[in-house]
């Protein structure tokens, strides 16, 4: 063992008592000291606030509440779980990764019941071994420092650890992907398969084709792969993806809809299921879809008002408005106190006392919408204001539908997939042409702040430039080209004068932002190549 | 009254006997503890019951699901002194209780692509049978032979009856009517073993009594 148990803080969730025992029994024997016990998921949440865990053994099915993956996902939300601390479920499943698999947040390592001591020891020894080797990718991952990540990464594979080599290779295309350097991903796994047909790495190529837009590709690819391994949750995903990109939803749906039976408890897939489903008015798929997703999500930090408001919608595109009404009520009681709620519960009732023709209701609930939408727009989702612009305009109100579309479009302009729903809701109810002009507008005024912010930085005045690219990131966070401008500039500065830190430091975070938005490798590498550069002459001097 | 689903009635039941026994495994090593130096040669027999009980749930639900087409494996590279490792450690609290030695070899840097979830289930399952019918030891080795990597495992027993020796890489009668017999672990590890396939290559398995000790031997090739 190369692990001491003495100096780690270790968590036990299994609500068997005499589970409970024997895994504590086994981790005292091999002189564990700091042993917390929890026999709910809500009971480990509160123990992670309290404590921050090195070792977390959490058992898939606990009896009530929460499951482990439910306690999983909250701990990595809330941030309760240190970034190299181990977290291991603990499943009477054979083919956990398979079947317990979500779209994110896969635990380190899973173990199968019923274990001995030996068994449990060797699993937490590799997990801590493994994750003692990856500690320095892990540390740049979480600070968002993505090119670092794929520096610690190079350095590892030079130490020739034949065990982590291909785990290394894995994590080094995948961080490849997230920066968009399609290329390397790509070279990578045809290298690997090159020697070794593995699944995983077949599914990177496909995931390399969708992202350089060749969609026909990566669906064959996704496809080939889930008939040799039927159970491929990850190929499903991903094949999804690709059908959405291509506006196959009826595809996309279907495949969904088939992940959806091999993996029922998972709530991202049936959320997205459903939305899927609505949106190709497949309604009673759609139903039994979104009925899923509030059951699951009574125990998970997924729950949200949004899954009651689509069940609700649900009713009322099927002629139910009384059922329809019936979710809201649902809807108000499970959500007091959240202004994103009583906006939705405001905009159904809008609609379903319209369907009942029940004119003085329905008005009533639209002053409430209106009210509500003026005092929190915009601390509401995004796909919620789009919803209340468009009622906005329903009710003659078009100057305040267009005030939200305006700050939607300038919040979203590079977001294709979200300016393509804005679209499809104007040109359903407003005009064909509206959702354009908007746009076009919208990106002349980009244009002008651009050239502007260029021509001052052209002319030696660095300062002014730095202002117009800092005001204009404010209120249009997530431009690509007001991003790539503004770290110019900020390096240019850089360069320009005494080196600081909180520079430095500020200006990789907003590199670390661009990735995030989806700005292309081949605009941000010679960037970050630059600041590095930089960040390295300022440990030198100093 | 609605037709039941007798499939899903079947996993659902099958699930839930799983986790009794893993209960029952829990509390059996709590007794165990109850006896600190010589432990009452039951728990031997109770080690062995329970763990074979496992493993067969275990095969017939994968092979249910294998049937469904509801089952694929998880490939990666692995390892070959991990799962030996792991088979040991999932044989170990039988081990300690009995006088049998159980002795792994492997070279450290052997690697081979399989579900190692499924392969080393069925490498524990013959461990146990072996640890039943040998004498005083088992040898588990892990080595390349040509295209394959091949696991074997060889015993101090009696040798393999007649009707389970065969080189060749056919699969076996399923049933033998005579004893009530089902073979289920060999029938297991041999679906498994065929479920891995490298371009025109299928894994597959030999019986036969040329174990090094005598008595059978058992050898599963992972292309």
């Amino acid at each position: 063992m190369t692990i001491n148990l003495a100096s780690k803080k270790i968590l036990i969730v299994e609500d068997q008592a005499i589970m409970r025992e024997t895994i504590k029994h086994i981790m005292v024997t091999f002189g564990a000291r700091h042993i917390i016990e929890a026999e709910s998921g809500l009971n480990a949440i509160t123990a992670m606030r309290v404590d921050k865990f090195d070792i977390v053994l959490c058992d898939y099915n606990l009896l009530r509440g929460k499951n482990g993956q439910q306690v999983l996902e909250e701990a990595r939300h809330l941030k309760l779980l240190p970034i190299n601390a181990i977290f291991i479920m603990v499943t009477g499943e054979q083919n956990p990764e398979m079947v317990l698999s979500a779209i994110d947040n896969k635990p380190d390592d899973y173990l199968i019941k019923p274990f001995n001591q030996q068994q449990l020891l060797i699993r937490i020894d590799r997990c801590y071994t493994r994750k003692k080797f990856l500690r320095s990718i892990d540390n740049k991952i979480d600070s968002g420092n993505l090119y670092q990540a794929i520096e610690c990464c190079e350095e590892l594979l030079q130490l020739n650890d034949k065990k982590m080599h291909l785990p290394l290779l894995k994590l080094r295309a995948e961080l490849a992907i997230k920066v968009g350097d399609f290329k390397s991903a790509e070279a990578i796994y045809q290298g690997i398969l090159q020697e070794r047909d593995i699944p995983w790495a077949r599914c990177g190529l496909g995931v390399v084709a969708f992202f350089l837009s060749f969609y026909d590709q990566a669906i064959e690819t996704f496809q080939n792969l889930i008939k040799q391994y039927p159970v491929m949750l990850e190929a499903y995903d991903w094949l999804v993806k690709a059908y959405e990109s291509l506006g196959n939803n009826e595809s996309a749906m279907s495949s969904l809809n088939l992940a959806v039976e091999l993996s029922p408890l998972s709530i991202l897939r049936q959320k997205k299921l459903a939305l899927l489903a609505d949106k190709t008015q497949n309604l009673p798929v759609a139903k039994k879809a979104y009925m899923a997703t509030i059951k699951l999500g009574k125990n998970s930090i997924h729950r949200s008002s949004s899954d009651y408001a689509g069940l609700a919608n649900v009713y009322l595109k099927s002629n139910a408005p009384n059922e329809a009404l019936k979710i809201v009520y649902e809807l108000n009681q499970q959500f007091r106190n959240d202004p994103e709620a009583k906006l939705r519960s405001a905009l159904l009732e809008t609609r379903i006392y319209q369907a009942k023709d029940n004119k003085t209701l329905a008005q009533q609930a639209y002053g409430k919408a209106f009210k509500l939408n003026e005092e929190f727009n915009r601390q509401v989702s995004r796909e919620l204001r789009l919803e209340m612009a468009k009622t906005f305009f329903l009710n003659g109100n078009g100057e305040n539908c267009d005030e939200i579309l305006n700050d939607l479009l300038k919040t979203n302009i590079d977001d294709k997939p979200f300016i393509k729903d804005i679209e499809l809701m104007c040109d359903a109810i407003i005009g064909e042409e509206h959702a354009n002009t908007l746009i076009q507008e919208i990106k002349k005024e980009l244009v002008d702040i651009n050239n502007k912010g260029v021509s001052l930085f052209q002319e030696g005045d660095i300062q002014g430039a730095l202002a117009i690219f800092e005001q204009a990131i404010t209120k249009t966070p997530n431009n690509h080209t007001i991003n790539l401008n503004l770290i110019k500039v900020l390096i240019h500065d850089l360069k320009a004068s005494q080196l600081a830190s909180e520079k430095i430091l500020r200006t990789q975070s907003f590199i670390n932002k661009a990735i995030e938005i989806g700005v292309p490798h081949s605009q941000l590498s010679s960037l970050q190549k630059e600041l590095t550069s930089l960040k390295e002459n300022l440990s030198i001097t100093s | 009254m609605a037709a039941i689903n007798f499939s899903e009635l079947l996993v659902s039941s099958v699930d839930d006997i799983k986790n009794s026994l893993a209960t029952l495994h829990a509390l059996i090593s709590q007794l165990k503890n109850n006896y600190p130096d010589k432990k009452p040669p039951e728990f031997k027999q109770l080690e062995f019951e329970t763990n074979r009980m496992n493993n067969s749930l275990m095969q017939l639900l994968t092979l249910h699901k294998i049937d469904l087409s509801h089952f694929s494996l998880t490939i990666d590279e692995h390892s070959a002194a991990d799962i030996l490792e792991d088979v040991a450690a999932q044989q170990s609290s039988l081990l300690s209780l009995g006088s049998i030695q159980l002795l792994t070899q492997s070279q450290s840097d052997l690697f081979c692509y399989c579900d190692a979830t499924h392969i080393i289930n069925a490498l524990c399952t013959l461990v146990n049978n072996a640890q039943h019918y040998c004498l005083s030891k088992v040898l588990l080795s892990a080595s390349q032979e040509g295209d394959y990597v091949v696991f074997c495992l060889e015993d101090d027993g009696t040798g393999y009856p007649e009707d389970l020796l065969r080189s060749d890489q056919k699969v076996p009668g399923l049933e033998d009517t005579t004893t009530g017999n089902t073979h289920l672990g060999l029938v297991y590890v041999e679906t498994i073993a065929q479920l891995h396939v490298k371009a025109d290559q299928k894994g597959f398995i030999t019986t036969d009594n040329n174990s090094q000790f005598g008595g059978a031997r058992f050898k599963l090739y992972l292309p």
